[in-house]
């Protein structure tokens, strides 16, 4: 009997011996789809290039860097209690600045993402699927990428293009590249976007107008690069003409009649919305995965939750000055001077009275005043767009303009004049460069814009540019009895001495971590084309 | 009858001399046994019994009670009794085996009725046995490096988990605690760093079971709490390449194994053991008080021309203020009781322990608690057939509420001018309306509102079943699991503190299971030929597999602060997640052999194969292997001669040993499902794939010395080593360009991994022990450990010399990794004080702009100016930049000693032991932050050293830099003006400090009660002891602790306010019960 045991111990024994079966060591993801078994249909391309639009694919430039560097680095805005943005504030950047940081990781981040979603579509989409639809999905992750790449070229000038993170592995330190490449390559991934980008899509998708449209701001941006003796390239010129002028007058699309509810969250995705970030809500957005622009609201009574009113950003007496007594609306919805009345945040408690000057756009009142009871401080709901339909009229004008000291071109004047009068400002009737510059600072002001526009005058009219910066008056507004002043010395928001900019401040310093990390950055640029 | 059996037992004896001498009889053997059994069966005897009797001595012809009498191949136990005597059934011709805790088990003949043994104490730890995985042999066949610490040396102590008591006990081994919360984590690196993706971890193998490698557990608790530190018989530690190999891919960072006690066979043992103890923060920051900090803020206040704040307007009436670390610290107690009962005839034995440990945290709102249950088992079921079982059950809770890694750094970051409570009762807070004041929440506060309770329940054990085919040849079939079951409460109420407002309270519960399993089948043959040379071989097949799944669930708007339950919380604010899955998946085949020849020479092989789930396929097998060779050179004719030699053995060993340690299906792209507001869930790539990744390779030699002299009253160890790792497995830090992270950065993508450069591991370990005196009523010992360690980054993949591994703090680079370096060292600028006077402008240089142009010398916005940190320019390009930064040192340690002495005089024993570290250098990081004037935190009190800025003609010019000067030219402080163009922060040597230190680690005391009195109480051993633990540090270092431990290599020793180790008084019993 004890053999017999024996006997069955051993054949046990080699039959575990005998090994595991092949698949033993196959232990795929059972939380996770692989990228070697996604893009089988065009529905699988639209939940990949969906990823592109919001979320931490985009959270982290959102939350550190645009306002930041599109507003209080370009003197429209100042929040004094926060260093980094003291410093952008006072032009005196360090290579550690949390902004600077912020801004290039997450603008990385969204290219990252782009990247590596194009070549999958590209090296693992299903032969099944129509070429057009996958076209599509390219140009959406394109357009996207363009526009990362518009902001870090305007930003940082030149910088390294990656086209391939996945080659960075056996590469990864590498060179900048020389700024106009930098915009070539923006412009073949817009054009490219404005050819297979359908004329309609679902809400909240990239359409051909909002490449052309983007496209023409990239080509106004480009015919003043290098131009520093304050002429414009004209063959650019005419090709934002060309691609802005197609927008204007082509895609069948208006300005939404009320400059006030483009800020609203009722009118997200509106037709005037060329290209919007689509925001996700609830708890479950994790921290800079969500639009966190109401920690900029200056009371935690209108805001969800109660919480949040962090870091309420207040306009500049310089930016308060663009304002005429006419442009109220442009105004109040953009920034709240002391006792103004908003009945929409927290109407349940009686609408909000300001009790200073705080910004006011994006700033959209809590779960109810939103009918999203799931809303968190973290996750707003307003869809804020990057593109609107009036930024290209405007960069229409502007390129109409060209190297005139002023226009009267009927075009020209007809959709600069749209963007006033949907204001409820009178029409003008003569355009030069200083009133584009003016309209497009009080219209797109806290939309992180107009640094870039000083950027783009700074390439081709440099003096003007340094000249205008040095001459703003850098100080918060106060209300002295009614009446508005320059918050004077001593007193926090008043005046600092500041050594004066030149034309290096229009370029910012790569991000001290990184050029330790790569330290061929320090290296001049080197073409890519 | 009789005569039948009487017959068969001659046959049989026969039948198994021969076998014994022939080996190839296996059809025999099943006969043999089974006559053997039939023996057995009825008992018959053979030779004529008597009764005998005797007394067991130890070499100091003291008696020895409690000895384990064994009449060889009999059921017949007997114990000595206090005068150490026995009687036994027994006769001439028998055999008996006489035992005893801490001696060495003796064979002898029975000559005589009345016997006299003697038995020598294991002091020289050669007969003892010593894990080799998947076997075991005496310490003098060992032919790996090895090194053994018995459970009674780890408990001198106190460790609350078993691995911080191995800091200076064993040589080669670097120790550092990670955090002193209680059941905090602690590094161990054996033989150096070789691996830079963020784990060093040696493998753990309690029992059998493979512990999975404890990982980042997050707030610093330790995945091998768990494990009672009383329930520990010994732990082995295998460091070289030749011991360790046999366990193959997991084990390149060397194998910690640690055997439970076992039961004995005898009569029953009853243990009961016991301490309480009583923690204290070692030492405290020196932090302003309040008068202080008002005056620095009204200085600054003249100087920022802002933020004057009148209720600071008379400092001097102000009273002390709160001063934060002693809101946060107490003194804490902790207890431990232990219960254990061990005991079983010559079929089973058994030990059962029941335990329960409880540990405050010397910060508020940390708890440990630890209630374990231990049931080893053993059976010889037939006398070819051995089964058993060792099974622990532990439940753990933990209370982590605010005591995340940086406690010191929450303990800073509020300001003296904070009450902890109002008058009116209510909690404290920042008042403050000024938004330079960070509204930080009260710690004290929080600790008492916030709860996080994780719970764990683990269920680790094995069974297995031995077979003995014949004398030689036996099979063991083992199964072993680690079941580990963890949750985790959180709940944050809403509360006030002051500025601070939580007007939601919400809560998250998670639950996680990680199941680990093994399986494990292997053949051990043994035979002496011509009793000269000895094999011995092993062979067989393994396949692990760890599973995991977890559920997390969270949920706003309880409808109060007492009502907890996740379900209580409002429905549309709940969210969940979960993950499952499984591997990594292991499988292996291995084989070793192991010859001895004549004593003198032993020679041992290793070969295993590996396949690993975690690389694509094609990459997944790996053959590991090893070879060594001891000569034993007191065995050789020559010495024979030198009688003060016991014993010499000189070791040579090398090896190639592989590691698969990494996440899982990094060789692919993962998509992971988001939200967006456009179609739901939306497809989020969260790490760069690497498809080429495979297994890293550690060739590792070793040469090692083994000697004991002076009638084994000295021995020492000595083991010289080199290792190099190539093809590092790393989550390779890129640049920020690359949108990956090594760390948390939402948008980013995971890291990719993988194979880059090599690295090399060089030193030594030297290990001697010494019975300095040894008399009657007095013994001292001493024992030494060195262990040197030379870590240098050989190569590292396709960046070339400019890639380095960066590691940031606050933006700036702190750390780097360089080829001809040690791993994870520091770099930064080198200090050379503040501009103090107009000739430092001249003579230094300045820093630049983006453009390279310096920044102008300026009181005002974007200029350098008084006050600020000078650096020295040592590229001499007359600019300061990136390029003048510089290696600031290694923060690994390039020595770690240990030296004990233990002292018995008659019934006292007093044991001292120190622990020491040199050559390591920490980031002090909040030297840093606590000495910014300009910075919103509460400050050393070192700040007020600022740099005064004074006009030399205080009518002359405001903007001259000429006409200003510093007061305090040799202060380190910056000035109090608001700017930072000059980036004062940057890293540099000011905040890299020497991180050397010696510490005693623990001071004891013990006394044992005479038997005398005890026998009247029908106690047998009775010992009571008082214990200081981290008694005292010396140090240069200004922080609160140099020993900073970390997870992550690449960030070893970053101070950034841990979890100090407390210092421990304890007193405790150790009490046993025969009979």
């Amino acid at each position: 009997m004890k053999n017999i045991y024996r006997i069955i111990w051993i054949i046990l024994a080699t039959a575990v011996l005998g090994a595991c079966s092949k698949s033993f060591l196959d232990r795929p993801s059972e939380s996770q789809i692989s990228a070697d078994n996604f893009y089988k249909t065009t529905a699988d391309l639209r939940l990949a290039t969906a990823n592109l639009y919001g979320g931490a694919t985009w959270g982290v430039w959102h939350h550190a860097a645009f306002l930041p560097l599109g507003d209080i680095l370009s003197g429209n805005a100042y929040f004094p209690w926060n260093g980094d943005w003291v410093q952008l504030y006072t032009r005196t950047i360090t290579a550690g600045n949390s902004v600077m940081q912020g801004g290039w990781t997450g603008l990385y981040n969204t290219i990252g993402q782009c990247n590596t979603t194009i070549n999958a579509i590209e090296q693992k989409a299903d032969a099944s699927i129509p070429v057009t639809d996958r076209n599509a999905a390219l140009g959406e992750a394109k357009f996207i990428r363009g526009v990362a790449y518009y902001y870090l070229a305007m930003l940082w000038g030149a910088v390294p293009i990656i086209e391939d993170n996945s080659k960075l592995i056996q590469q990864p330190l590498i060179n900048r590249n020389i700024v106009s490449d930098v915009y070539k390559f923006i412009a073949k991934d817009l054009a490219f976007a404005a050819q297979n980008l359908p004329a309609t899509d679902a809400t909240g998708r990239v359409t051909t107008w909002s490449a052309q449209g983007m496209l023409g701001k990239v080509y106004l941006t480009m015919a003043g690069l290098g131009q520093s003796g304050g002429t414009r390239n004209q063959a650019l010129l005419d090709s934002a003409i060309k691609y802005a002028g197609n927008v204007c007058k082509n895609s069948g699309l208006n300005l939404l009649p009320s400059y006030y509810n483009l800020f609203r969250s009722q009118y997200n995705d509106n037709p005037e919305s060329l290209f919007a970030l689509q925001w996700a809500t609830g708890p479950a957005v994790a921290w800079q995965a969500g639009n966190l622009m109401l920690t900029y609201s200056p009371s935690n009574d209108i805001n969800p939750q109660q919480n949040g009113a962090w870091t309420p950003l207040q306009p500049t007496y310089d930016l308060y000055l663009n304002y005429t007594p006419d442009d109220s609306v442009r105004r109040k919805a953009s920034f709240m001077i002391n006792k103004d009345f908003y009945p929409e945040l927290n109407a349940a408690g009686g609408g909000f009275t300001a009790n200073g000057q705080y910004m006011k756009k994006h700033i959209i009142g809590n779960e109810k005043d939103n009918n999203a009871p799931t809303m968190t401080f973290t996750a707003s709901i307003q869809h804020d767009a990057l593109l609107r339909l009036a930024d290209v009229y405007l960069v229409y004008a502007e390129a109409k303009l060209g190297n005139q000291a002023t226009t009267t071109d009927a075009d020209a004047l007809y959709y600069f004049n749209q963007v006033r009068t949907r204001a409820g400002i009178n029409p003008v009737t003569t355009i030069n460069m200083d009133s584009i510059i003016k309209e497009r600072r009080i219209e797109f002001a806290f939309e992180g814009q107009f640094w870039l526009d000083l950027v783009r005058l700074s390439y081709w009219n440099p003096v003007k540019a340094v000249n205008f910066i040095n001459n703003q008056q850098r100080v918060t507004i106060t209300d002295s009895s009614g009446v508005l002043i320059p918050t004077p010395a001593g007193q926090t928001g008043g005046p600092t001495p500041i050594v004066p900019a030149t034309i290096s401040a229009f370029t910012l310093q790569l991000p001290a971590s990184e050029v330790a990390t790569d330290p061929k950055l320090l290296d001049p640029p080197v073409p890519y084309y | 009858m009789t005569n039948r059996v009487l017959h068969l037992n001659q046959i049989s004896k026969k039948l198994c001399m021969e076998k014994f001498k022939t080996i190839s009889l296996p059809s025999w053997l099943p006969g043999c046994i089974l006559f053997l059994l039939l023996i057995l069966l009825t008992g018959t005897p053979v030779f004529a019994q008597t009764k005998i009797s005797g007394t067991v001595t130890n070499n100091q012809n003291k008696p020895v009670s409690g000895a384990t009498i064994h009449v060889v191949k009999t059921t017949r136990y007997t114990t000595t009794n206090d005068a150490g005597a026995f009687s036994i059934e027994a006769g001439k011709g028998d055999v008996i085996t006489v035992s005893y805790v801490g001696y060495v088990q003796k064979e002898v003949p029975v000559t005589s009725d009345n016997m006299h043994i003697q038995l020598e104490a294991t002091d020289n730890q050669l007969e003892n046995l010593v894990v080799i995985g998947y076997g075991k042999v005496r310490r003098k066949d060992l032919t790996g490096s090895i090194s053994s610490i018995s459970g009674d040396e780890l408990r001198k102590t106190q460790p609350s988990t078993f691995d911080q008591a191995l800091q200076g006990k064993v040589a080669g081994v670097v120790v550092q605690q990670i955090s002193g919360q209680p059941g905090g984590g602690v590094s161990i690196q054996i033989h150096g760093v070789s691996s830079v993706n963020g784990n060093n971890s040696p493998l753990y193998v309690i029992d059998g079971v493979v512990i999975a490698p404890p990982g980042n557990p997050g707030a610093g608790s330790n995945p091998l709490n768990t494990i009672n530190p009383s329930e520990i018989e010994s732990i082995d530690v295998l460091k070289d390449a030749s011991a360790t190999a046999i366990y193959g891919s997991q084990a390149t960072n060397g194998v910690i194994v640690i055997s439970t006690k076992r039961g004995k066979s005898g009569p029953p043992t009853i243990t009961y053991d016991n301490y309480f103890g009583y923690q204290r923060l070692p030492k405290r920051l020196p932090v302003v008080d309040l008068p202080q900090f008002a005056s620095l803020l009204n200085a600054r206040a003249v100087v920022w021309g802002f933020d004057a704040r009148p209720e600071f307007a008379n400092p001097q009436y102000l009273g002390k203020g709160t001063d934060w670390q002693e809101e946060l610290f107490r003194s804490a107690p902790m207890q431990n009781h232990n219960l254990a009962i061990n005991g079983g005839d010559a079929r089973t034995q058994y030990l059962l322990s029941l335990s329960y440990f409880d540990q405050d945290g010397i910060a508020l709102g940390s708890n440990f608690k630890r209630y374990s249950v231990r049931l080893n088992l053993d059976n010889k079921t037939t006398n070819w057939l051995k089964i058993g079982t060792s099974l622990q059950l532990a439940h753990i809770k933990e209370a982590v509420s605010t005591t995340s890694n940086s406690v010191i750094n929450t303990a800073l970051s509020l300001t003296p001018d904070i009450p902890v409570k109002n008058l009116d009762g209510s909690w404290g807070g920042v008042t403050n309306t000024s938004g330079w004041v960070t509204p930080v929440p009260n710690p004290v506060g929080l600790t008492a509102l916030n709860s996080d309770n994780r719970k764990r329940n683990q269920l680790f054990g094995n069974v297995y079943a031995e077979i003995q085919f014949y004398k030689d040849l036996s099979l063991r079939n083992e199964v072993s699991g680690n079941f580990d079951f963890t949750t985790e409460d959180i709940f944050r109420p809403t509360y006030t503190f002051g500025k601070v407002q939580n007007t939601v309270n919400s809560s998250s519960y998670s639950s996680n299971q990680n199941i680990y399993t093994v399986v494990r089948n292997y053949f051990n043959y043994n035979h002496l030929f011509s009793n000269k040379y000895n094999v011995s071989a092993t062979a067989g097949h393994e396949a692990q597999l760890t599973t995991f799944e977890n559920v997390s669930a969270s949920r706003q708007n309880f409808p109060s602060n007492n009502v907890k339950s996740i379900s209580a919380g409002d429905a549309t604010t709940a969210a969940n997640s979960g993950v499952k899955g499984s591997g990594p998946a292991l499988e292996s085949y291995f084989g070793r052999l192991n010859l001895t020849l004549s004593d003198k020479y032993l020679l041992t092989g290793n070969l295993r194969r590996d396949g690993s789930s975690n690389f694509a396929e094609g990459r997944r097998w790996v053959t590991t292997y090893s070879g060594a060779f001891a000569w034993k050179l007191n065995n050789e004719r020559f010495l024979k001669g030198a009688a003060f030699i016991n014993e010499l053995k000189l070791r040579l060993g090398y090896g190639v040993t592989n590691n698969q340690n990494i996440p899982p299906n990094m060789y692919t792209t993962l998509l992971t499902s988001v939200q967006t507001a456009l179609s739901g869930a939306s497809q989020f790539q969260s790490n760069l794939a690497n498809p080429f990744i495979s297994w890293e390779k550690t060739n590792n030699a070793n040469a090692g010395l083994d000697g004991t002299f002076l009638n084994w009253r000295i021995n020492f160890s000595l083991d010289v080593y080199n290792r190099k790792t190539d093809g590092l497995l790393l989550a390779l830090p890129l640049p920020l360009f690359s949108g990956t992270t090594t760390g948390w950065s939402p948008g980013a993508m995971t890291a990719p991994i993988v194979n880059i450069g090599s690295m090399s591991n060089k030193g030594f370990d030297f290990r001697i022990g010494s019975t300095n005196i040894n008399t009657k009523n007095f013994t001292w010992k001493t024992d030494f450990t060195l262990s040197y360690i030379e870590n240098k980054v050989l190569s590292l993949g396709p960046g070339g010399a400019s890639a380095n591994l960066p590691q940031s703090l606050n933006g700036y680079v702190f750390g780097k990794t360089v080829v001809g370096q040690p791993m994870g060292a520091f770099y930064g600028y080198r200090f050379d004080g503040v501009f103090a006077t107009p000739e430092d402008f001249k003579t230094h240089a300045l820093p630049v702009d983006q453009s390279g142009n310096p920044y102008p010398v300026s009181p005002n916005g974007g200029g350098i100016w008084y006050g600020d940190r000078m650096y020295k320019d040592l590229n001499g390009d007359g600019v300061i930049d990136t390029r003048d930064q510089t290696y600031l040192g290694s923060p690994l340690p390039k020595y770690q000693f240990g030296f004990n002495n233990t002292f018995n005089y008659k019934n006292f024993d007093f044991n001292m032991f120190f622990s020491a570290s040199v050559g390591n250098k920490v980031l002090n990081q909040l030297k840093i932050s606590q000495n910014i004037p300009t910075n919103n935190t509460s400050y050393f009190s070192s700040v007020l050293d600022y740099a005064v800025v004074a006009m030399k003609d205080p009518n002359g010019s405001t903007t001259d830099f000429n006409n200003f000067y510093v007061t305090n030219p040799y202060t380190t402080i910056v000035g109090l003006r608001n700017d930072n163009t000059n980036e004062n922060s940057r890293p540099s040597d000011l905040f890299i400090e020497d991180g050397s230190f010696i510490r005693c680690k623990t001071i004891s005391l013990g006394y044992r009660v005479p038997e005398k009195l005890l026998s009247k109480i029908h106690v047998n051993t009775c010992r009571v002891y008082a214990t200081m633990s981290n008694a005292f540090i010396i140090t240069k270092y200004t922080g609160m602790d140099p020993e900073i431990g970390s997870w992550n290599p690449l960030q070893a020793g970053w101070d950034n306010g841990y979890y100090p180790q407390p210092r421990v008084f304890t007193v405790g019993v150790n009490i046993s019960l025969n009979k």
